[in-house]
């Protein structure tokens, strides 16, 4: 648990440090990896929020997983 | 600048401007002067008909998007991925925020930074982050197919970017189609001389000045005299198309020279006629173009204010030129620059004269200032046109 705690404060400040750079590549992967985390958890909700970002920086860079993320989001049927 | 709303104080009337050219006057006052009546004329002018707001070579490369406030409009010019250039509202379907504010290129969507919906360069809304609640991105009523950008009916011509913001003028094809026609021996590709063939005038006068100053050849012995030695006042034509154009030609046009035999090359396949002749045409509303055996150019009249106006210039040849031929681009620039400063002061004094209270317009000469007449009436009946719809519907 504290190990999980540790890895979601790491992964807050680095997402954090991410906006703050407008590093589009690093905000796709660490909300995948968030997501990815989430999911592993169980919380469909929290995996879920994270997919959208990813997916959303996804798209506007033009990143070529942005498909396979939607296609989590559509697989949860929270997005078409 | 923002176009307000109806004009608060009685509108002049423009009988006299409709009349022949003989017994015309020219544009009252008001028309430079009066927020209201300007906003009118703009809405009458450029609004409803077909103006120029940018140019292609400012998106060059697909995904390249630029912003352009064109009279308060929110306006973005973007090339998508496959080369066409398209223009849109500024602005996100969701909440209204401003999409883009600089220039830059998109690789993917076009995200805006409010709410992060996402669209494509052709327009379609791509994304709904959250809509539905956090982590759901769809509902039933954000019917993505009917959510895309808002496109601005635009076409290309000559480089320049034209919109109809109103949405109902003719196609561009066929409100453009005498000078099309008159300039067909140059529909051929243009190639942009580069970095020193753009620039720009900030000019403290009316945009119809530098259109009414263009469009005649009466004031080139006295405002540019260096002209006199090779180009003088009779060997310059009106070119009159009422409705549609105006402007002047020269039958003496002499190719720039560097080093005694240096030129540029000739655009492809043109009659004789352009051994010799130039012609510069005013496009209404707000274009202005010249053409030449071996360059052309197009000068966009950005109006900024009542009072205020910006002039882009930019110069175009008949294929790429490469790093030898800089220091005729670099000179060519620098003639039409000096010849476009000289008309400053001329388009910035009439500005002021119409404050002059009792000024009643000008009195045209009916044998030189006909292009500019033509230009005044081509205004006065899209004002009246408004005038005459509002009439209608109150």
């Amino acid at each position: 648990m504290m190990g999980e705690v540790l890895q979601k404060s790491w992964l807050d400040g680095a997402l954090i440090d991410a906006h703050s750079r407008d590093d589009n590549e690093a905000l796709i992967a660490l909300y995948e990896q968030a997501g990815l985390a989430s999911e592993k958890l169980g919380d469909e909700a929290g995996a879920c929020f994270y997919f959208t970002h990813a997916y959303v920086f996804a798209l506007e860079q033009g990143a070529p997983q942005a498909e396979q993320i939607k296609a989590r989001l559509v697989g949860y049927g929270r997005d078409r | 600048m923002t176009i307000h709303s109806k004009p608060t104080t009685p509108s002049p009337s423009l009988e006299a401007v409709m009349r022949p050219v003989e017994t015309a006057r020219g544009l009252p006052n008001e028309h430079y002067i009066d927020e209201a009546v300007f906003a009118e004329e703009s809405k009458a002018v450029l609004l409803n008909n077909w103006a120029g707001v940018g140019f292609g070579k400012d998106v060059p490369n697909a995904g390249d998007v630029k912003p352009i406030d064109f009279l308060g409009q929110p306006l973005l010019l973007t090339r998508d991925e496959d080369g066409l250039v398209r223009v849109f509202q500024n602005v996100c379907r969701h909440r209204g925020m401003i999409l883009v504010d600089e220039a830059k290129n998109i690789t993917g969507a076009i995200r805006c930074p409010y709410h992060s919906w996402c669209y494509s360069l052709a327009g379609e809304l791509k994304a709904t982050p959250h809509v539905g609640g956090p982590g759901n991105n769809a509902h039933d009523e954000i019917k993505r197919d009917d959510l895309g950008l808002l496109e601005v009916r635009s076409y290309v011509w000559r480089d320049v970017v034209f919109v109809n913001i109103s949405g109902d003028a003719p196609e561009f094809e066929e409100y453009a189609s005498d000078v099309m026609q008159r300039w067909k021996e140059f529909d051929q590709p243009l190639y942009h001389g580069g970095e020193t063939s753009s620039f720009k005038l900030d000019v403290k006068t009316n945009w119809k000045l530098a259109v009414e100053n263009y469009c005649e050849s009466y004031h080139l012995p006295w405002i540019h005299p260096g002209l006199n030695s090779y180009s003088r006042l009779e060997d310059h034509y009106n070119i009159e198309e009422p409705g549609a154009y105006s402007g002047q030609g020269s039958f003496v046009y002499q190719q720039l020279k560097l080093n005694g035999s240096e030129t540029f090359p000739d655009f492809k396949n043109l009659s004789e006629k352009w051994d010799t002749s130039a012609e510069y045409i005013a496009f209404f509303p707000n274009v202005l173009f010249g053409v030449h055996r071996d360059h052309a150019y197009a000068i966009l009249l950005e109006p900024k204010a009542i009072d205020e106006t910006v002039e882009h210039i930019e110069l175009y040849y008949s294929q790429p030129l490469d790093e030898s031929f800089q220091p005729l681009l670099e000179t060519n620039a620098a003639f039409w620059k000096s010849v476009f400063e000289e008309d400053i002061f001329v388009v910035e004094g009439m500005q002021k004269g119409r404050r002059g209270g009792l000024f009643d317009g000008g009195k045209f000469s009916p044998v030189m200032d006909t292009p500019t007449h033509i230009f005044h009436h081509w205004v006065a009946s899209h004002v009246n046109d408004l005038r005459t719809q509002k009439a209608e519907q109150e």
